[in-house]
């Protein structure tokens, strides 16, 4: 047998021969393969056994990385960590309340206007009307004027839960810092409470949701929407795909038949 | 002859959603599914670095887990892609060092004789066999695993390691001679 590296006409003739592809496959050699490639199939076929329990010894570690990244409760120490309150959760959550606020009072004009022209759905004006003094529904006398015609503020009074979202934004707002206080939201608690010097008796006056007969969110959060709270998880989850991904074709199975071009 | 490392087959679509999801139990199952491979290609191409090499691809799949579409196929191409460019990685950063760099030493000068012979003595194995493959030169050692243990097919292989389809064919083949080669000499015949 000549040394390596052979002839390229001995390589040539080898790279034809049907039983190299079949054992890169893995499937079946041609019956007449020469006697010297079964110990290279056995070889392969060593490569391909069963794992060992040393190969199976990392997955503690792998499974650590996995809880961590998809927020799987366990009992890592990190969890508590995350959820310990700071400084700067403290602030978004005086943001979140302030932008709670602010879509508060937007849903609670539209539907005090729509309240007070007496154009919502029959139970909906019921409650309005027991909330914050809207027009009772079906009415048969004619509608009264709108709220522009009245001197009464056009914003939530001390009965409505927008009054109580705006009170609790502000009372987080004063505790936390004086740039959400300067927000559109507050302005209009100030309106509503008829001044600046009023917004502590204002919403002193104002009930605990929780009293009303319609179900409330928690105690602590405004009204409104759910607010973009910074207590959950944190989506630290890379958003593009895998850059190493690859985009070719499905590939020929190590299962399947030999590839005729292999 | 048939490949004895685990293939998920059908229900591979099934297990990824459910880890892509946070299912520790479906994650736990494509690891374990994938390791035992993903360390025989570290081993032979990485071998000083092999199981850092293979920890660090996993740190890396979870990170890009949710993002990931494809089939089973796709996923060992991205899963071996990654771990190879890790190991190319850590290769690099060794060669800045004074060391002499990993694998770096031409083939002629590898020792095959002596090792494979005794080698032989021993029974066949998975180890035995990892030991014999790093006495290949070290892109048909590669191709040879990204084939056989990866289960890749021709092209994917060549994406890999940035050769064209046909060079990924004669380097496997050629592989497959010098082992045929090294056994013989070994006095390995059956």
């Amino acid at each position: 047998m000549p040394n390596f590296p052979w002839p390229d006409r001995w390589d040539a003739s080898w790279i034809k021969d049907a039983a190299p592809a079949a054992l890169l496959a893995g499937t079946e050699m041609p019956p007449d393969s020469g006697p010297g490639l079964q110990p290279v199939a056995d070889v392969l076929a060593a490569l391909g056994a069963p794992a060992g329990s040393d190969e199976l010894a990392g997955e503690a570690v792998a499974m650590t990385e996995f809880r961590h990244r998809f927020g799987v409760p366990a009992p890592t120490p990190c969890r508590s960590r995350r959820r310990r309150p700071t400084l700067l959760t403290s602030l978004l959550s005086a943001k979140a309340a302030a932008v709670a606020a602010i879509a508060a009072v937007g849903v609670g004009a539209a539907a005090t206007t729509a309240a007070f022209a007496g154009a919502l759905p029959g139970p909906l004006q019921q409650f309005a009307h027991q909330t914050f003094g809207a027009p009772a529904a079906h009415q048969d006398k004619a509608p009264p004027a709108g709220p522009a015609a009245s001197a009464t503020p056009v914003g939530p009074n001390a009965h409505s839960h927008a009054a109580f979202g705006l009170c609790t934004a502000f009372k987080r707002a004063t505790a936390h810092g004086s740039a959400a206080q300067k927000a559109v939201a507050f302005r209009n608690l100030v309106k509503a409470a008829g001044g600046a010097d009023n917004v502590a008796a204002f919403c002193a006056a104002v009930p605990h949701p929780g009293a009303s007969p319609s179900p409330q969110p928690p105690p602590t959060h405004p009204t409104g929407p759910p607010s973009p709270h910074p207590t959950g998880p944190p989506s630290t989850h890379p958003t593009g795909p895998p850059s190493t991904h690859p985009t070719g074709p499905p590939s020929t199975h190590r299962t399947g038949p030999p590839s005729p071009q292999s | 002859m048939s490949i004895l490392l685990g293939v998920l087959g059908d229900s591979f679509a099934v297990v990824l959603a459910r880890a892509q999801a946070g299912g520790e139990a479906a994650f736990s199952e494509l690891w374990r599914d994938s390791n035992p491979a993903l360390l025989r290609y570290l081993r032979v191409i990485a071998p000083d670095v092999a199981d850092d090499v293979a920890a660090e691809t996993w740190v890396q799949v979870v990170r890009g887990l949710s993002a990931f579409r494809g089939d089973e196929p796709a996923w060992r191409a991205w899963l071996f892609t990654t771990a190879r460019r890790r190991a190319m990685d850590d290769v690099r950063r060794r060669s800045r060092r004074p060391q002499a760099p990993l694998r770096d030493v031409p083939a002629g000068q590898l020792p095959h004789t002596a090792d494979a012979a005794d080698l032989a003595m021993e029974h066949f194995g998975t180890r035995w066999a990892i030991a014999l493959l790093a006495q290949l030169p070290r892109l048909q050692a590669e191709v040879i695993l990204l084939r056989v243990v990866a289960g890749l097919d021709t092209e994917t292989v060549a994406r890999m390691v940035g050769r064209s389809p046909g060079a990924v064919r004669v380097a496997a083949h050629r592989g497959l001679r010098r082992l045929a080669q090294i056994l013989e000499q070994a006095g390995v015949t059956l």
